[in-house]
């Protein structure tokens, strides 16, 4: 089985680090991965997609038509997701950005992570995303918990080397995600 | 006394294919007599460029390629950082050299490529029948300016123009076809400044009797008239 | 799932994988200029050759620059590379066409992108016809198209190998898909290519190459020498996959990513028994007609994938001309990606409606 994955929001939101992450993390948990980024000219303003594979079988095209999961994190990344989005589709979406009105057309489940609020209240506002991926590991699952620690403190080394207090923000915003989906479920 | 011909020549290739009156060959003879005398023909790679330069592709019996449009100087780029020890020569027109490839001429003289540039001046290209060139000097007639050329532009100086982003241990100077001692002193120095690690540049003022439409006298004047335009002498 | 102690199993973006199998392959020369989607090519090679000094790194003022910087550092012994995308492949070309010349090894990666001009910096299949016969003469250059990234790595190892084998320009043909994605791969601790010798200052005998003729009859005898030469080359390496097509009634044609699509809905559509196949040439310059011709001997129809309006589709057709009856379908998307799913949609109509 394959899972596919699409992460969308703004250039500078930290959506392939998203991906990034989640690769490393799910590769060193024994998953077949890939990730294509897929951006504009432009190095930051544009829209930001994240196609992401994670199976226990070989992946073959970098690209597909219908996501299992789509993460959606900005008004713009809604409409150019639209087409990846089928009814078997899960919508992860970070309601302190999105509104649900702008999800109407979707009949397909929805769950609302306030990432972007709840960074900024309790944590930083820069370590939002890693509050997404905590919820979208927790969703998908089969991703070893020490590998995701491993792998974000992998991707963001040379940062927390200039700024120690980033490791902390990090791994207190994958729990943070983690811990918001499954306070959903109940 | 000198010898008649360079021993470096390849002297199958001779008569060259250059027209009677051709000042390439001049440059060239005296070029020839420069690396007998270094001793440097065996470790020398001369690499030409489009235009009558590359009718020199045999001239030598010395490792000779060709590139083409001025790009002989990323060319010799590339040998030189392969070959750091051997004499590396770029050989081209002013056509080559100052339109279609002076960004690599100031390429190579920013990094300070330890490479020796020798650029032929007769103010056109020849080969293509004397068309306009950036050394065309004002009111020069050529066939793609019958008029008379660049009215209100100045002619390109070369080793004036790459001067301001030259190392300070480069060594650009200009000198002319019809001072043979005087050429070969700056070939020399040149390329003793490449051996030393900087980059070196000598523009040669050349004649070309058959697009100049000039008889052996016509010829003389228009030199003249080029020294007048084209400073001869080291750029500081 | 798999065990990673089979084989050093690495997570790398396509850019990444490059510039190892460039190390690999030991190449020790690299000559470029930034362009997107292959930027972080030239990146690479630039911190590799901070820390080894063996290895010679220079951005160029161009594409041209670069081109005939590798021209000579090949010439003067050094396996020399180098990379680059869209409007720049076509400023590339000055210097392809400069070794097939002189005969003088060239390897390029090159990740095709969006055209005409800046396009897109994201993909397409748009620069075939560049890279098979960009320049001003007969073509005599080797094109390679991986499909995946674990043949990235490998088809750039052996275009090194081709290229000082036989002392010609060698195209690597990705994209930006390939480039950009990050996956799987497994690295060879060593890879043996043929080795760089110097073909100037080579210790034996003065060399005068050149690139200029004065008579046509001159020229002539020397491109008859090289295409002979070629032809006897092209047999050598000429690569391709044919799957599933010895019963094949539907042959899909696709190369480079597309070919992964392809093959992925072939796969699917083996399983629940339908009888389809895909021929896809890994070389794209020698193009394997005689193969192709082979794989569509059951095949009442083909299907054309590819991203650009009949770049590949030319070859093909041109490959099977003479086979009669044979009906030919096109699904061309010019620099835009080719599902797998968009595949295999085409397919099934085209078996249903047969």
């Amino acid at each position: 089985m394959i899972t596919r994955i699409l992460i969308g929001g703004e250039g500078g939101q930290g959506v392939q680090a998203i991906a990034k992450v989640l690769i490393h993390a799910a590769h060193a948990s024994g998953k077949h991965v890939a990730h294509l980024p897929n951006f504009g000219v432009e190095q930051r303003g544009g829209v930001s997609l994240a196609f992401v594979q994670i199976g226990d079988e070989e992946i073959s095209y970098p690209k597909f038509r219908e996501a299992d999961v789509a993460v959606l994190l900005s008004h713009r990344s809604v409409e150019r997701s639209k087409m990846h989005i089928g009814t078997n589709t899960k919508i992860i979406f970070d309601n302190s950005i999105i509104g649900q009105k702008e999800l109407l057309g979707f009949r397909t489940e929805k769950i609302a992570i306030p990432a972007s609020h709840l960074a900024k209240e309790k944590l930083i506002p820069r370590v939002f995303n890693m509050i997404v991926l905590g919820a979208l590991t927790e969703e998908i699952g089969g991703i070893k918990e020490k590998e995701l620690k491993k792998a974000t403190l992998n991707y963001f080394n040379d940062k927390i080397k200039k700024k120690h207090e980033l490791k902390h923000f990090n791994l207190a915003a994958l729990e943070m995600g983690e811990k918001t989906i499954k306070g959903l479920r109940k | 006394m000198e010898p008649r011909m360079p021993k470096c020549y390849k002297k199958e290739s001779k008569p060259s294919s250059f027209c009677p009156g051709c000042g390439h060959s001049l440059t060239l003879k005296n070029l020839g007599f420069v690396m007998d005398e270094m001793k440097i023909a065996d470790s020398t790679v001369f690499a030409t460029d489009i235009g009558c330069s590359l009718l020199a592709w045999d001239f030598f019996d010395v490792d000779t390629v060709q590139a083409h449009h001025g790009r002989v100087t990323a060319m010799a780029a590339g040998l030189k950082r392969a070959l750091p020890k051997s004499v590396v020569l770029a050989y081209m027109g002013d056509g080559g050299g100052y339109a279609i490839g002076l960004h690599h001429l100031i390429g190579a003289a920013r990094r300070n490529d330890p490479i020796t540039v020798i650029l032929v001046n007769n103010t056109l290209y020849a080969m293509t029948g004397g068309q306009m060139a950036p050394t065309t000097f004002k009111g020069e007639n050529t066939s793609s300016s019958p008029e008379g050329a660049f009215a209100d532009e100045e002619p390109l100086l070369g080793p004036e123009f790459l001067r301001p982003v030259c190392h300070k241990e480069a060594f650009l100077a200009r000198t002319s076809v019809d001072n043979p001692f005087e050429l070969k002193k700056y070939l020399k120095e040149a390329i003793e400044t490449q051996k030393k690690g900087n980059f070196s540049f000598v523009e040669v003022l050349s004649y070309c009797p058959v697009n100049w439409k000039t008889d052996a006298r016509g010829t003389m004047d228009f030199m003249d008239h080029l020294k007048e335009i084209y400073k001869i002498g080291v750029i500081e | 799932m798999f065990s990673h102690a089979e084989g050093k199993i690495e997570l790398l973006t396509g850019n990444e994988i490059v510039v190892r199998a460039a190390l690999a392959a030991g190449a020790n020369a690299f000559f470029g200029y930034p362009i997107t989607p292959t930027t972080e090519i030239l990146q690479g090679w630039a911190q590799e050759a901070k820390d080894n000094k063996g290895l010679i790194y220079l951005q160029t003022e161009d594409e041209p620059a670069a081109g005939f910087g590798l021209l000579g550092a090949a010439l003067g012994g050094k396996k020399a590379w180098t990379t680059t995308a869209g409007a720049g492949h076509l400023l590339m070309q000055d210097a392809v066409v400069v070794a097939e010349a002189m005969r003088i090894p060239f390897v390029a990666y090159i990740g095709q992108r969006g055209g005409p001009s800046t396009g897109t910096v994201i993909y397409s299949q748009q620069e075939l016809s560049i890279a098979r016969d960009g320049g001003n003469g007969e073509g005599f250059r080797m094109v390679l198209g991986p499909s995946n990234l674990q043949e990235l790595y490998e088809l750039m190892i052996k275009s090194f190998d081709i290229a000082w084998r036989y002392r010609l320009p060698v195209f690597v043909l990705g994209d930006g898909y390939l480039s950009k994605m990050t996956g799987e791969v497994e690295l060879k601790k060593s890879a043996t290519t043929c080795p760089a010798k110097p073909i100037v200052q080579n210790g034996k005998k003065v060399v005068n190459l050149r690139n200029c003729y004065s008579l046509e009859d001159e020229i002539a005898t020397v491109i008859k020498e090289e295409l002979k030469d070629f032809g006897k080359i092209a047999k050598e390496i000429e690569m391709s996959e044919a799957l599933n097509c010895s019963d094949a009634e539907v042959v899909v044609f696709a190369w480079g990513t597309v070919g992964s699509a392809a093959r992925e809905a072939v796969r699917k559509l083996r399983k629940e028994g339908k009888k389809v196949g895909l021929f896809r040439p890994i070389t794209l310059k020698p193009f394997g007609a005689t193969r192709a011709k082979q794989a569509v001997r059951k095949a009442h129809s083909i299907l054309i994938a590819e991203s650009a309006f009949g770049k590949f589709g030319r070859l093909v057709t041109e490959s099977l001309f003479g086979l009669e009856g044979l009906k030919v379908e096109r699904l061309y998307k010019p620099a835009e990606g080719i599902l797998s799913e968009e595949i295999e949609d085409r397919l099934r109509g085209m078996l249903d409606g047969a």
